[in-house]
């Protein structure tokens, strides 16, 4: 059988980057599974204007497409939710995401708080530093996530000594970069994406150059490889935490990205989008339906293995199962330098987290 | 900064008051995922297993006030309505019972905004009927103030002064107008019985 399937990316505009890295994942699962089974996709590009997900996806669903793979921004993804439930289709989501969702229309395959947030913070109240900056894009992702980070910081006696947003796509964060130098945090937690993210780290080195290099003085919950090449040397030091980095990437997965990513790099946003479609074949086929429920029912009745390795969606919570790493930037390349053994079960709510019991007491052993 | 509600539920138990299984089972296995114990209820519920839980989860399409040991509009813990028919005679049953946040059968992928909606809704019913109580008790306690002021006039010489210096006394214990006027009755009414 033929399964049709909608790639809403936006591959232009503010956020292209991420947008061009998963849309190669899922093209290069496509084309790895063509042997086995046939996908046609239909491919959209809202440009980054948000206000296109909506009609994008409403056409695709009007046409008979059943499943989307896209979105990268919550934005879009809420933008898209209410035409899903009315039309009855079913939006793989590949992107790491701020939480507190669980959609009867949505399968959440990128990393969830607890495999971004909880392990970034808990890695900078460990590493010793004391005060911290928060700055981030004016929407949802950007507020939530510093919310958290905010919350876990303070309860393992952190500083925070700023906070700031700045609109999607703006550039003008100088303000932002002359209050941290002025405030000598240790550590800037940032949820900036796409433009501002470049800009502000490059103008933040330029400024501060003295925190060049130094391990984890920025920290991000969704840097990946997808848009590191832009950042330069500027990302040196840069500690980013996520469910998969490029040098855990297998054949496959390199293999999509240099056919399919202008800028040849796996990331997170293309391994996830390309297990996406993994699973999504695996259970339709499994099904004998692309009829949004049963396929759903199919993919999360028993653990797929996918380029990403096993992977298992919780049935209730719709959510996928990653090990979340901890990775530092050099040289425009990740170093994972913590990884889970296992994989996680996504936790959006954080109903499971155990507050960070720190301070922690110094390691002191008895000398005799 | 801004307050947020509580948003953690995390071993707090909940009791689902509702006949059909289906709907019980999703209930029952999303708590579970927000670290709820939820325990399936049948029948008429009795008080001590109803404050024992942290929140009560019921189906508004088969409620009845018999089945609730409280009078309507006092629950003793927060309650979510599970909407399936949506009925005016049902609404309006919900509606008398003061159920705290409502949720369709049909969006239990929201069940987390219901229980965040309803434990601050039911948070500051609590603190508007102890408000209340307050205002009802300064009311009660107005005959009080006037008897205060009419027994220190003698010392104070009229009755503003005697309504500031009973002021000043509520102000020294840190206590209401009306607390410091009953005090001060009392106080007297040994001498006043000897004298």
């Amino acid at each position: 059988m033929t399964l049709r399937l909608g790639l809403i990316f936006s591959t232009t505009g503010s956020y292209a980057a991420l947008g061009q890295g998963a849309l190669a994942g899922a093209l290069g699962a496509i084309e790895a599974l063509k042997d086995t089974v046939e996908i046609e996709p239909s491919i959209c590009d809202p440009g980054g204007d948000v206000t296109r997900y909506e009609s994008m996806a409403s056409e695709l669903l009007d046409d008979g497409v059943r499943h989307i793979v896209g979105a990268i921004t919550s934005w879009s993804r809420k933008e898209m939710i209410p035409v899903l439930e009315r039309k009855d289709g079913l939006l793989w989501y590949p992107c790491p995401y701020e939480g507190f969702e669980c959609n009867d229309h949505v399968v959440y395959l990128g990393a969830a708080p607890n495999h971004h947030v909880v392990p970034a913070i808990d890695w900078i109240a460990d590493s010793g530093m004391r005060s911290a900056y928060l700055v981030g894009s004016n929407y949802v992702w950007g507020w939530e996530t510093l919310r958290l980070a905010r919350d876990r910081l303070q309860a393992a006696g952190v500083e925070i000594v700023g906070e700031r947003y700045v609109p999607l796509g703006s550039t003008e964060h100088a303000h932002v970069v002359e209050e941290i130098v002025a405030t000598g945090a240790d550590c800037v937690c940032n949820s900036l994406i796409g433009p501002s993210n470049s800009t502000f780290l490059r103008d933040l080195m330029a400024r501060d150059p003295a925190r060049r290099g130094r391990d984890g003085h920025v920290v991000s919950f969704n840097q990946t490889e997808a848009d590191l090449d832009t950042l330069g040397s500027a990302a040196d030091g840069l500690l980013s935490a996520g469910a998969f980095f490029e040098e855990d990437a297998d054949p496959a997965l390199v293999d999509a990205a240099a056919r399919f990513a202008p800028n040849a790099r796996v990331s997170a946003f293309l391994a996830s989008a390309y297990a996406a479609v993994e699973i999504f074949a695996a259970a339709a086929r499994t099904a004998g339906t692309d009829a949004p429920r049963k396929v759903f029912a199919a993919a999360s009745a028993h653990p797929h293995l996918t380029a990403m390795g096993e992977m298992r969606i919780d049935p209730v919570m719709r959510h996928a199962a990653l090990a979340p790493r901890l990775a530092l930037a050099k040289d425009g390349a990740f170093r994972v330098i913590d990884r889970a053994p296992a994989t996680i079960p996504a936790d959006p709510y954080l109903a499971h987290q155990r507050q960070a019991d720190r301070p922690r007491r110094p390691n002191l052993k008895v000398v005799t | 900064m801004t307050q947020f509600p509580l948003h953690n539920f995390a071993g707090l138990t909940a009791l689902v008051l509702h006949r059909s299984e289906e709907p019980v089972r999703r209930v029952v296995e999303r708590c579970d995922r927000l670290g709820i114990r939820a325990i399936p209820h049948t029948g008429d519920l009795d008080l001590g297993t109803a404050e024992q839980a942290d929140m009560i989860i019921l189906d508004i399409d088969t409620g009845h006030d018999g089945q609730l040991p409280w009078d309507a509009g006092r629950a003793p813990v927060p309650l979510i309505g599970l909407i399936g028919s949506e009925s005016p005679g049902r609404l309006a049953w919900a509606l008398g019972q003061g159920v705290d946040a409502y949720l369709p059968l049909s969006a239990l992928g929201n069940l987390f905004s219901a229980l965040v909606i309803a434990h601050e809704t039911f948070a500051r019913k609590t603190q508007r009927s102890e408000q209340d109580r307050d205002v009802a008790r300064q009311r009660a306690g107005r005959l009080d103030v006037i008897r205060a002021v009419l027994a220190l006039m003698p010392d104070c010489g009229d009755e503003a002064l005697a309504l500031k210096q009973l002021r000043a006394m509520a102000m020294v214990e840190q206590i209401s107008l009306e607390d410091a006027a009953a005090r001060l009755l009392t106080e007297r009414q040994p001498s006043r019985m000897g004298g």
